[in-house]
């Protein structure tokens, strides 16, 4: 699931050079490296159609109008998509909209409090508190549905608001954990002077930490809206009236269906991914201009 | 003290009350407490709650239809018996230690290969090749098991590319299908996070084992390795906690079956509770689950907790 993301997320600041002198100084045996270099490259060339191969039906089947299980030359034509971005299926998709948004909101800004408090504040028990945070931020907490299944049956709750809410406690101790990094990482000069000014306390959260730690929190909101919107499990156990569900869902209820629309199928899924892709490339740029907090505190 | 004003002994605040208040900065703060609040509100009442609540249910006889849903209670450790001599559970059991141990070695030795290989190789080849595998990666679960459903049934791409095209892979192959799709699933982030930490091996310890003779086997044995073990520790307790959850892939491609080749814990679980309507016999393969993610979790807290 999405969790896979998690620490991912933190460790997108991956430079873009090489380090080409960790090849051996081979001088001598140029014609060596050369075939070295050749087979080296033939082998990742297998290893990139290995990993293609299997995304290939995803994205031939969408463009074709007569698709099946198989891979073959499409008879392009983008009725797929027009098929799949009509009636309960564009719907579904604005249900996934609407679950991952509350769900990150509710993670971020509760998940910006705490992490500001570990960071700055002297707080008791803090160290098992950080633990209990990095111990829930590794242990998937969708294992816990059965519980919390039998909590909402009881209370009403199986709609989409609540679950928003249970999968925003999923992603929260990620979000603290790397939120609290960032801001750690803030000078703590212009705070100061901050307070030197008489602000209170919400006032230099708004105005001086947040804005600094603004990619910290850009990315950890991005990996929970991530989380929420690829998630299947939650929702499919969670959330009861058919108008609610959201797009995984929907994907899943296609295969039930008597006669596989196999050209809608792949359309739909593809377009499912995009956001993912999307919040992919901001995050990564995130992070490469992330750790840039020099220039605010002058002097 | 220089900076400190000279303060009227009398009327003003006296030396060592200015230097309370210096201190006053790392005492405890009434507001602290309404900061953490919200979070850890929501962490007790939808984590902590539910999961001492599911012990609990393990115990008793709740289902989900019929009259033990509506009045049920404590059955002690029948529940655990029944757990006991299940046959069905044990080759869960067994089933997800596959799969994880699959999931961990394949994520493992591919993402490696990958990391080493890619920082060698041209740039277009590393944007190729690396995207695809960061595109495998982001993907979601279910549109990753729909293509792999796609690609490995009777007429899918695999079969069609190895010319046998009326071999059915899934159903062939069932556990090893889904693990490789696991692997290719998670591959990604162990490429990202393994090409990291390569780059940050000091290029002079490699040198100097190649001036000394050292083959590429005792380079990459005595000084990657060595070098590289707690960020493959890390992956592959995080693989693991992942493999162990991973519900949506298989539900996808083959919802446990065929028979129960491929039926993980958490699909048992959810199986037992939403299927055969046992609900109190699924949270207890839910705890088992949570048990064995403890495990991970406490090592995976002992590796984190060193960088805080």
């Amino acid at each position: 699931m999405s969790e896979k993301d998690a620490v991912a997320t933190a460790v997108l600041d991956v430079p873009e050079t090489p380090i080409t002198s960790v090849m051996p100084p081979e001088n001598r045996q140029t014609q060596r490296t050369k075939v070295r270099s050749v087979s080296l490259h033939l082998i990742l060339g297998g290893l990139g159609i290995l990993f293609l191969a299997p995304m290939l039906w995803l994205f031939l089947a969408a463009i074709d109008k007569n698709a099946s299980w198989g891979i073959e030359w499409p008879h392009f034509s983008l009725i797929n998509f027009k098929h799949v971005l009509t009636g309960s299926l564009l719907h579904s998709l604005w249900n996934s909209v609407v679950l991952a948004v509350i769900s990150t909101a509710i993670a971020s800004v509760t998940g910006v409090f705490a992490a500001y408090s570990l960071s700055r504040r002297k707080i008791p028990f803090k160290g098992p508190l950080l633990l209990f945070i990095i111990f829930s931020s590794g242990v998937p907490l969708a294992i816990m549905v059965i519980p919390v299944y039998e909590i909402f049956s009881r209370f009403g709750f199986l709609s989409i608001l609540p679950t928003a809410v249970f999968l925003s406690v999923t992603s929260l101790p990620f979000e603290v954990y790397l939120m609290k990094n960032f801001i750690d990482a803030v000078p703590t000069d212009l705070e100061e002077a901050a307070r030197m000014e008489r602000a209170s306390t919400f006032q230099v959260l708004r105005r001086v930490v947040i804005p600094l730690a603004m990619p910290g929190i850009a990315a950890a909101s991005i990996f929970g809206f991530v989380n929420a919107w690829g998630s299947f499990v939650v929702p499919l156990i969670l959330i009861s009236p058919a108008n609610q569900q959201p797009a995984p869902i929907a994907i899943y209820t296609f295969l039930t269906l008597p006669k596989a629309e196999f050209g809608n199928i792949a359309a739909y899924s593809l377009v499912f991914c995009v956001p993912v892709f999307i919040l992919y490339a901001v995050s990564s740029r995130l992070f490469r201009e992330g750790f840039v907090l020099g220039g605010g505190v002058k002097g | 003290m220089a900076s400190i004003p000279m303060v009227d002994t009398v009327t003003g605040p006296s030396m060592s009350e200015l230097w309370k208040t210096r201190r006053d900065k790392s005492r405890f703060q009434w507001s602290s407490l309404g900061l953490l609040t919200p979070a850890f509100a929501l962490l007790i009442i939808l984590f902590l709650v539910p999961m001492g609540f599911a012990v609990y249910l393990g115990l008793t006889n709740l289902t989900l239809v019929g009259p033990t849903a509506v009045k049920w209670g404590y059955t002690g450790t029948q529940n655990l018996l029944r757990l006991k001599s299940d046959t069905s559970f044990w080759s869960s059991l067994w089933a997800t230690g596959i799969f994880i141990v699959g999931s961990i070695a394949g994520v493992v030795v591919v993402g490696y290969v990958l990391a080493s290989l890619l920082m060698r190789a041209r740039p277009w080849m590393r944007m190729i090749v690396g995207g695809i595998v960061v595109v495998a990666w982001m993907m979601p679960a279910v549109t990753a098991g729909m293509t792999w459903y796609a690609s490995t049934t009777g007429g899918g791409a695999f079969a069609t590319l190895l010319g046998t095209p009326n071999t059915n892979f899934l159903d062939n192959n069932p556990l090893l299908v889904v693990t490789i799709a696991s692997v290719w699933s998670m591959t990604g982030f162990a490429m990202l996070v393994m090409g990291a930490a390569l780059r940050n091996i000091p290029s002079e310890a490699i040198e100097a084992a190649t001036v000394e003779n050292a083959s590429s086997w005792q380079r990459f044995r005595m000084i990657i390795l060595p070098l590289l073990r707690p960020t493959m520790t890390a992956i592959v307790l995080l693989t693991g906690l992942l493999a162990l959850a991973n519900f949506s892939l298989i539900y996808i491609m083959t919802q446990g079956g065929p028979g129960n080749a491929t039926n993980i814990l958490p699909l048992y679980s959810y199986q037992q509770a939403f299927t055969y309507n046992n609900l109190a016999y699924g949270a207890l393969i839910g705890n088992v689950m949570v048990v064995i993610a403890t495990i991970f979790g406490v090592f995976y807290v002992r590796i984190t907790a060193r960088r805080l």
